[in-house]
């Protein structure tokens, strides 16, 4: 039993970590000492074993050159002016009524009040809505290192509740739009820095979808499981 | 790109991880805070998704008055929640509170001043303005200030506290009257009196989050707890979380007993014999602990030694053998024996008793055996024992007293319970008023104004208060202060339309579970309906009309100023704190257990006044009390001077002078008094000891006790107009043992008469083992003549609030009895205590 809950809390903490790593990507321009640590050797193997190519130019490159394009790209595909892609959620969502897609609208809301129902609240220094894609992807971060904490404590009552919050999270709201969002990017990029974590956002959230499905079926067979 | 399996996983967790750790990303997160999953505070519409607006304010369901947080919807109140930063509650709120938006709305609410136009009790009434009303009741009182006899103006409350009873205090004081009545001897006077001949001031707290053994006697605190959610929470936390042993005496398996470890039957009137019984056991097999000895007072001498005291408690509690005991009370003397070693071996315990064992003849002496219980074990202000509540002290503006009196206060012997009826009725015998009135030996008032309080309803012999009412040579000018018409203020000559507490300003103070006080606000959710108006802005207009100067411009203005002016609060930011925040404690404090050992510092002992009294032992300082010079004061003795108690400064105990168990409402010493010259010298029992109730002594074989009780979801008599408590809760019949139900040919579900005396209610039978033989329990709440549609099924006669479309789901017809009609308004002799458990009456197939 102890060394399951040892699994599960290594689990969740290296999903927290990849949820940390897409929700910094996705919210802002990333920094050269960002990209100075993309470039360590540790970052580019697995980028490799995942066939992923930030592009032939990407570790020769100084960072500074690296972050002036990446700015740019950033601003071009999530800003604009002019066309872009919208990073939220009531923008890429489908609705029956196509009426209901607004910003900051009944869907942001109800993100909001899904992230603040669990404790959290929006950073002052936070300037974007509720329902950006790097504060959804930070909620999952945020949730899966509480999780952590949790079977480490352990509380197992309280990790599996955890799980199942995630679990409702990207069944409401994540997994909801994410690969639409994703494949616009991927469409739309000229480079191959936002392409390529696009499908590594798409392709992670895939398969968080289906261990966590996995791993809450477990946890209702018995595991733990807090009715 | 590959698609992702465990392993290819979690190295790109790990690189992510690394990448993260470098702390080379964007510093400033989405995200603040901790993940909590923290309770209340935020509320959305379901239909809009827009976020509601949430102001923390304070629950007056019931006296518990949790405090809240309300949302409000485009100006409609649509939900309460707990507040959760409440340290006393949790963040929890009952059924009652949430259910208090039904206060605001419901549809036979009373909006408008009103004017009788028909006789008493016709029903007849005429809209008029505030300006027409308050004239009328100006030009009743100013004759009463010309006359100098400004005490026959009465005022009587029901549930006021905090703010709202100061701000009444404070103009009725400055008009001049301290004919001013309460409620409490309906509710919990008795335990109060009681306490005060003990250990003081008044209230008791325990201590569940430390003890280790909780013993129940007449008590449904999981369900209607005067400090309800607080202390059930408590209860539940330590009993389900550590596993506390918690045994439950009572008449009923309420839900308490049903989720104790065992629920322990006993007869009507007998808790205190039980305790008692248990203290025998635990001082014949030395299971006492002698700490607290040295602090009690159990012989006529003062300077006893712990083993004389020990000696003189074993003496004293000889007779009540366990085998006696179980005779009696039908408690098992084995499980007398098990559950007082039980007690006295845990490392600590609270004895929990309530209206069960108080509301009886002598119930203040039972109130006493419980309190010996704890003391023989050391469990009283200490961790995990019985402990003096904590509540805010809050400070507040104050008008000059007696503005047209020459500065005096007069009052009407009517609070109190006829000559020679009540020893110590410290809370008054609220009981008595109406019959005292009937009387009219001690004078009657010319205006009466009552305000939250049914004085028809809620007291015992509804028949009788109701004539006394009607009856205009015995109450000529009556004003009621209400929001719901009921089955007084259909009786008023003048009805005023009260604010309901989601509509008002306040603070708060009530008793906090963890022994830190927390000081707490009521604010207004939404703009009040129609005329209604907040009684302290009444009495402004009072005021103005009369030529008296209050401290204060309205009620917020009270609020505000008590705000500014409370040590703690003020500095915490005042009254835009407590608007924003709703509730402020004291993040340092701590219990205060054992304070009665803290010694007294000899400067205190010598500054001006202080006297030392031989006889108590007692430091006091008589500029406080009544006394005229030191020399009156010296001769008289501290306890027979009154007032005597509020110059209290120690008490001394073996040489030194300690802090001891302050007085309070009487002049009793600062040990924790069980030998008490108080109850002495008013020929009561000087020891606890056990008192046979006279009306039970003399029952006929086919008589039967008739006890009430309260339900969770109800409070006594102000919650049935709302809809979402009265669906759950409309009907009462009586609860009665098979054996009985048998003895009489009773099925379950059979229609009965109850009678006696006083009259006869009809309600049906309920069977259930859930009771002990030989007794009929009737609820309260319910049986309403008026209360709106919901709780009595008539329409009142008065403009209200538009017809309320969840009418037509009220699926309900039935809306019970009510057993105060067969219930003699009777005072216990020592405390003026309603002796809501006494009645004795006979059950027949209607």
């Amino acid at each position: 039993m102890a060394n399951a809950r040892k699994d599960m809390a290594e689990t969740a903490s290296s999903r927290s970590h990849v949820y940390g790593l897409l929700a910094a990507i996705f919210r802002a321009e990333p920094s050269a000492a960002f990209l100075a640590q993309m470039k360590s050797s540790e970052f580019s193997n697995v980028l490799k074993s995942l066939d992923i190519s930030l592009g032939d130019d990407f570790q020769d490159t100084p960072c500074d050159q690296l972050a002036e394009g990446l700015a740019v790209e950033f601003t071009r595909l999530f800003i604009g002016p002019g066309p872009h892609i919208s990073p939220h959620e009531s923008m890429n969502i489908e609705f029956e009524n196509p009426m209901e897609a607004t910003l900051w609208g009944p869907q942001t809301v109800k993100v909001k009040k899904f992230i603040e129902a669990a404790g959290l609240e929006y950073g002052d220094s936070f300037d974007g809505m509720p329902d950006h894609v790097s504060a959804e992807l930070e909620f999952m971060q945020r949730l899966a290192t509480k999780e952590a904490e949790a079977w480490e404590e352990p509380n197992e009552e309280f990790a599996t509740n955890i799980l199942k919050i995630e679990e409702r999270f990207l069944d409401e709201h994540l997994s909801r739009w994410i690969s639409r969002f994703c494949d616009k990017v991927i469409a739309t990029s000229e480079g191959p820095f936002y392409r390529e974590f696009a499908e590594v956002t798409k392709g992670f959230l895939e398969y968080e979808g289906e261990s966590l499905q996995a791993f809450n079926a477990s946890a209702g067979n018995g595991k733990g499981d807090s009715g | 790109m590959k698609s992702l399996n465990r392993r290819n996983f979690m190295s790109l967790s790990a690189a992510s991880g690394a990448v993260l750790a470098a702390g080379a990303v964007d510093s400033r997160p989405a995200l603040a805070g901790s993940v909590t999953f923290a309770k209340g505070g935020k509320d959305f519409s379901p239909i809009t998704g827009k976020e509601r607006t949430a102001i923390p304010t304070a629950c007056w369901q019931c006296v518990t008055r949790d405090a809240m947080i309300g949302f409000v919807e485009d100006g409609r109140l649509v939900k309460l929640e707990g507040h959760p930063d409440s340290i006393r509650t949790n963040g929890v709120i009952c059924a009652k509170g949430q259910a208090g938006v039904n206060q605001v709305y419901f549809p036979d609410r009373i909006l408008y001043p009103l004017r009788r136009v028909g006789k008493r009790g016709e029903h007849k009434w005429k809209r008029v303005s505030w300006d027409e009303a308050l004239d009328e009741i100006a030009g009743r009182l100013k004759p009463l200030l010309d006359a100098g006899t400004p005490e026959k103006f009465m005022y009587q409350y029901g549930r006021n506290k905090a703010s709202q009873a100061k701000v009444s205090y404070d103009f009725l004081h400055a008009f001049g009257t301290k004919t001013i009545g309460n409620h409490t001897s309906i509710c919990e006077g008795g335990k109060w009196t009681s306490q005060e001949l003990m250990w003081g001031g008044h209230y008791d707290n325990w201590d569940f989050d430390k003890t280790d053994f909780v013993l129940i006697f007449g008590s449904n605190l999981l369900n209607t707890h005067t400090n309800h959610i607080p202390v059930s929470q408590k209860l539940i936390e330590a009993h389900v979380g550590r596993k506390v042993p918690v045994y439950a005496f009572d008449v009923r398996l309420t839900n308490t007993a049903a989720h104790a470890d065992e629920w322990i039957p006993i007869n009507v009137g007998k808790d205190g014999l039980v305790a008692l019984a248990m203290v025998n056991v635990i001082m014949n097999e030395g299971l006492y602990r002698k700490d607290l000895f040295k602090f009690m007072k159990v012989t006529a001498d003062r300077k006893a030694s712990v083993d004389d005291k020990i000696a003189a408690v074993k003496e004293r509690v000889a007779k009540f053998t366990p085998e006696f005991a179980e005779k009696e009370s039908m408690v098992p003397a084995d499980k007398i024996r098990d559950l007082a070693r039980g007690f006295a071996k845990a490392k600590s315990g609270v004895v929990v008793s309530y209206r069960g064992t108080i509301a009886h003849q002598n119930g203040a002496d039972q109130e006493r055996a419980m309190m010996l219980l704890a003391a023989v074990t050391g469990n009283v202000n200490s961790p995990g024992g019985r402990c003096q509540g904590v509540g805010a002290g809050w400070k507040a503006p104050s008008s000059k007293v007696g503005q047209k009196t020459g500065g005096k206060l007069r009052g009407l012997d009517v609070n109190d319970g006829f000559p020679g009826q009540v020893a110590y009725p410290t809370h008054h015998v609220s009981n008595q008023v109406l019959k005292m009135i009937k009387d009219g030996s001690n004078g009657r008032p010319d205006v009466y104004m009552w305000s939250c309080y049914n004085p028809v309803y809620v007291n015992g012999e509804v028949n009788e208060n109701r004539e006394i009412m009607k009856d205009e040579s015995l109450m000529p000018f009556l004003v009621s202060v209400n929001i719901v018409y009921d089955e007084s203020s259909s009786l008023a000559d003048i009805i005023l339309p009260d604010v309901t507490y989601l509509e008002r300003w306040d603070w708060e103070d009530m008793v906090s579970p963890v022994q830190v006080a927390e000081h707490y606000f009521r604010q207004p959710l939404i703009k009040p309906l129609g005329e209604s108006r907040d009684i302290a802005d009444m009495w402004v207009g009072l005021a103005k009309r009369l030529g008296i100067e209050l401290a204060w411009k309205d009620k917020k203005d009270f609020v505000r100023q008590s705000c500014e002016m409370t040590p703690g609060v003020k500095e915490a930011g005042g009254f835009e704190y407590m608007k924003k925040h709703g509730i402020w404690h004291d993040k340092n404090a701590r219990p205060d257990y054992l304070a009665f050992e803290t010694k007294i510092p000899a400067s205190a002992l010598q500054a001006d006044g202080v006297i030392f009294d031989e006889a108590s032992g007692v430091y006091w300082n008589w500029h406080k009390s009544k006394a005229k010079n030191e020399a009156e004061a010296k001769s008289v003795g501290y306890q027979n001077t009154p007032s005597s108690y509020k110059g209290y400064v120690g008490q001394e105990v073996d040489g030194e002078v300690y802090r001891g168990f302050k007085p309070d409402k009487v002049n009793k010493s600062g040990f924790l008094e069980f030998y008490s010259e108080l109850m002495k010298a008013k020929g009561m029992p000087v020891f606890p000891t056990y008192t046979p109730i006279p009306e039970h002594a003399v029952m006929a074989k086919d008589e039967l006790h008739l006890t009430t009780y309260k339900v969770a979801v109800h409070t006594h008599s102000r919650t049935s107009h709302c809809k979402w408590l009265s669906e759950i809760y409309h009907d009462n019949p009586g609860w009665m043992n098979p054996k009985t139900a048998a003895e009489r040919g009773l099925k379950d579900g059979d229609e009965i008469r109850v009678h006696n005396k006083l009259g006869e209610i009809t309600t049906n039978v309920h069977v259930t083992e859930g009771i002990i033989p030989g007794v009929i329990a009737i609820s309260y709440h319910v049986g309403r003549e008026h209360s709106g549609r919901y709780g009595s099924g008539n329409r009142s006669p008065i403009p209200g609030v538009a017809d309320d479309p969840d009418f037509k789901n009220k699926w309900w017809d039935k809306h019970g009895v009510h057993p105060n009609t067969i219930i003699a308004s009777s005072p216990d002799q020592i405390s003026g205590q309603q002796r809501w458990m006494d009645s004795v009456v006979r059950v027949e197939k209607a």
